[in-house]
């Protein structure tokens, strides 16, 4: 563990119990955020990105649970467990109780900002009166020093007028502000981290580019960490210091931004960002991932991604790939968890027979690489 | 200022409804079968001029049209003709038998949304707990069972059986203590509670059942909205976010459902009346029509509907004071 580091997630599983069967939407993923860094989770919808940051709050509801692993923020335990001599796992004495994580965690240490600017926000309460009722709660300010606050970081956020802004209600505002809103909220508890789910997916590109800058700005000026959650390679390119690639509940490489992009080595990684719009590539030359992600009930066994790998060969059907470290250099920490990369016999064995490849005929029409179009692979439902 | 304005706006559209309703009711009203002047000199012998002579008099012998204008300006100045059954006039026996019916109507709902309400909130907190299988399944029943059923059990219970409240009639509050022969104001409330007590309960429960799984329901919807869980996310109190954050919003098919059952519950009125002996709208509705007292029917029904679109336009306003989303119509 890195001396900077602020928050460790160390074989975190998030599971939810529901009449289908046992839905593994975070099943094993560790990774950490330093102080003042941009940590990114990129994956496509369903990889299980948002239940890792809602574990990390602990606002796991009902079906689902965090059923094991350990996660640290600085010196406190948010969730641990012990093992007993029956091989059970209960929790930690340490860990936080739930008074505490509402108390000393959520707001005033790591505050969240959601997707979906429209749905954030409370229709029948005005922007101040929520705003304000979060500074009140994660600041030792009350009363007209709380709207005092509430206001200067409206501005700061980039909302015109904010002292008359502040009394009107979230339908009077835009998507874009309404983001803003929801960005101010975040910086106004004064959080050492911030979890940003999918903060600009709602908006369009001009107003994703704004919020962006945004961000970036803002970051420097106050040096919050942040885990910035996305499906779009794009946005992690822009603003992350450090990625976190998921897939189906598994993080399958991990790296500096620049490795990732520049030394890719899990094929999965490969093929999203072989689907990003680039302006060196016509549409025509974009490659999109083949079918869609299985379920996280019954996830394929061995490697969880061979059933859509183009490199998967019969090996990665029967050994669950370990992380490995692959960097270059010794302080890189780039880990990926691909067999290609392990002594596990992946050469020597024989290429699947591939959707991919060879038969398509059974995919449907509008799945097959050629029909297909970005919007499916990289369309959050 | 804006939200006066919606006010007045709403009650001027609502009079083109009143007038569209008063038209239906007489157009149904002519329509019924029993000639009145045959009925009102029943049993008495009579030659054609007499019989020619009361139409005249009531102007019986004019065409529709003409008869229907003259009660339309009867009406706006408040008269509603005259009841020969009675020997009074219309409006006066409407005023007399007004306070009951609202007073009854205007109760059950009080009782309906205090019980529902919190109810309601407490079984989408503990959603798919015991408290909650229970508070359906009540809810259910409630629904299910006819309110005079309910009125005559509650009867026979706390009535016949147990002896402790009354079986019928009321109490009314603005009358003289000494008429009712009480030592004064205080027993004269008391008296009123007491007598109210059972046709509340009975008319309340089908409102207080639906009030109750629409709460539910409503609730445990907020509860899972993205602003509750920002809420949460932002270390707000479980309280705090069942009172206040997810509490407003969800109230808001509440006041819809809350006006449109207010003719299920005037027309609830109609039998629970007549199960207590209640001299309300109600009884005197059911009366009329046997009596074939057509104007004291035209009377009810459109004293009725006016309550119900008055009701209705209180809910919209409420509503509008709630959601601050619905436009007074100057915007946009
Ligand atoms: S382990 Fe095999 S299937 Fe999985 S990513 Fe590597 S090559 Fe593909």
């Amino acid at each position: 563990m890195n001396q900077n580091t602020i928050l460790s997630v160390d074989g975190l599983r998030t599971h939810f119990y529901t009449e289908q069967g046992v839905v593994r939407a975070v099943d094993d993923i560790s990774f950490d955020v330093r102080q003042g860094e941009i940590v990114g989770i990129v994956g496509e919808s369903g990889a299980g990105k948002s239940v890792a940051t809602t574990s990390i709050l602990r606002l796991i509801e009902e079906p689902g649970e965090i059923v094991a692993g350990e996660i640290t923020y600085q010196d406190t335990t948010i969730v641990g467990f012990d093992e007993r001599s029956d091989g059970t796992l209960v929790p930690k004495d340490e860990m936080l109780t739930n008074r505490q994580m509402r108390s000393q965690v959520r707001g005033n240490e790591i505050a969240i900002i959601f997707q979906d600017p429209m749905e954030s926000l409370n229709p029948v309460y005005t922007v101040g009166n929520q705003l304000q009722e979060f500074i009140e709660l994660n600041r030792d300010l009350s009363g007209s020093a709380a709207k005092k606050e509430g206001i200067d970081v409206l501005r700061e956020v980039g909302i015109p007028e904010p002292e008359a802004r502040f009394g009107d209600y979230p339908h009077e505002f835009s998507g874009g502000m309404r983001q803003r809103v929801l960005i101010a909220m975040a910086l106004a508890c004064r959080p050492n981290l911030i979890i940003a789910d999918e903060p600009t997916t709602a908006l369009d590109v001009t107003v994703e580019g704004q919020i962006l800058n945004l961000v970036s700005d803002l970051q420097e000026e106050y040096g919050t960490s942040f885990i910035w959650v996305t499906h779009d390679m794009g946005v992690v390119a822009e603003i992350c210091d450090r990625v976190n690639v998921m897939y189906l509940g598994k993080i399958v490489e991990q790296g500096p931004v620049d490795e990732i992009f520049y030394d890719t080595k899990h094929p999965y990684t490969k093929a999203l960002l072989e689907s990003v719009p680039r302006p060196d590539r016509t549409v025509d030359e974009l490659n999109p991932i083949v079918g869609t992600m299985p379920s996280a009930i019954d996830p394929p066994r061995g490697c969880r991604f061979h059933t859509r790998c183009p490199d998967a060969r019969e090996a990665c059907r029967e050994v669950d790939p370990q992380f490995v470290d692959v960097s270059e250099t010794p302080d890189t920490e780039h880990r990926t968890a691909c067999i290609k990369y392990d002594d596990v016999g992946y050469w020597d064995s024989v290429p699947l027979e591939h959707a991919s490849e060879q038969d398509t005929s059974y995919i449907d029409e509008d799945q097959r690489p050629e029909n297909r179009d970005l919007e499916q692979t990289e369309g959050e439902p | 200022m804006t939200l006066l304005r919606y006010t007045i706006s709403r009650f001027v559209q609502a009079i083109p409804v009143l007038i569209g309703i008063s038209f239906i009711t007489f157009v149904m009203v002519n329509a019924l079968p029993g000639d009145p002047v045959a009925i009102m000199l029943e049993g008495q012998e009579v030659d054609r001029e007499t019989i020619e002579a009361v139409e005249r008099r009531y102007g019986l012998d004019r065409p529709f049209h003409e008869r229907f204008v003259t009660y339309m300006l009867g009406l706006v100045q408040g008269d509603l003709g005259y009841s020969f059954h009675r020997d009074m006039p219309v409006s006066q026996l409407m005023w007399i038998r007004l306070g009951p019916t609202l007073m009854l109507v205007f109760s059950a709902f009080v009782f309906a949304l205090v019980t529902a309400v919190p109810l309601g909130v407490l079984a989408a907190k503990r959603r798919n707990e015991p408290t909650d299988h229970v508070s359906r399944l009540v809810a259910l029943v409630g629904v299910s069972t006819p309110s005079f059923w309910i009125g005559i059990m509650l009867i026979l219970i706390f009535a016949v059986w147990l002896g402790w409240l009354p079986s019928g009639r009321l109490v009314y509050p603005w009358r003289d203590p000494a008429h009712y022969g009480f030592d004064g104001r205080l027993e004269l409330y008391y008296q009123t509670i007491r007598h109210l007590l059972l046709p509340m309960v009975a008319l309340g429960t089908l409102q207080m059942a639906t009030i109750m799984r629409i709460e539910r329901s409503s609730m445990v919807e907020s509860l899972q909205e993205d602003y509750v869980q920002l809420a949460r996310a932002y270390g707000v109190p479980e309280r705090t976010i069942l009172r206040k954050h997810a509490f407003r919003a969800a109230q808001l098919p509440i006041i819809t459902i809350v006006g449109l059952n207010l003719s299920t519950a005037l027309g609830g009125a109609v039998l629970i009346e007549t199960v207590f002996e209640i001299n309300g709208m109600g009884r005197l509705l059911i009366q009329s029509i046997q009596q074939l007292d057509y104007q004291v029917v035209m009377g009810v029904t459109i004293v009725l509907a006016t309550i119900f679109v008055i009701g209705v336009i209180i809910t919209d306003i409420s509503y509008a004071y709630v959601d601050p989303r619905v436009s007074y119509g100057d915007r946009e």
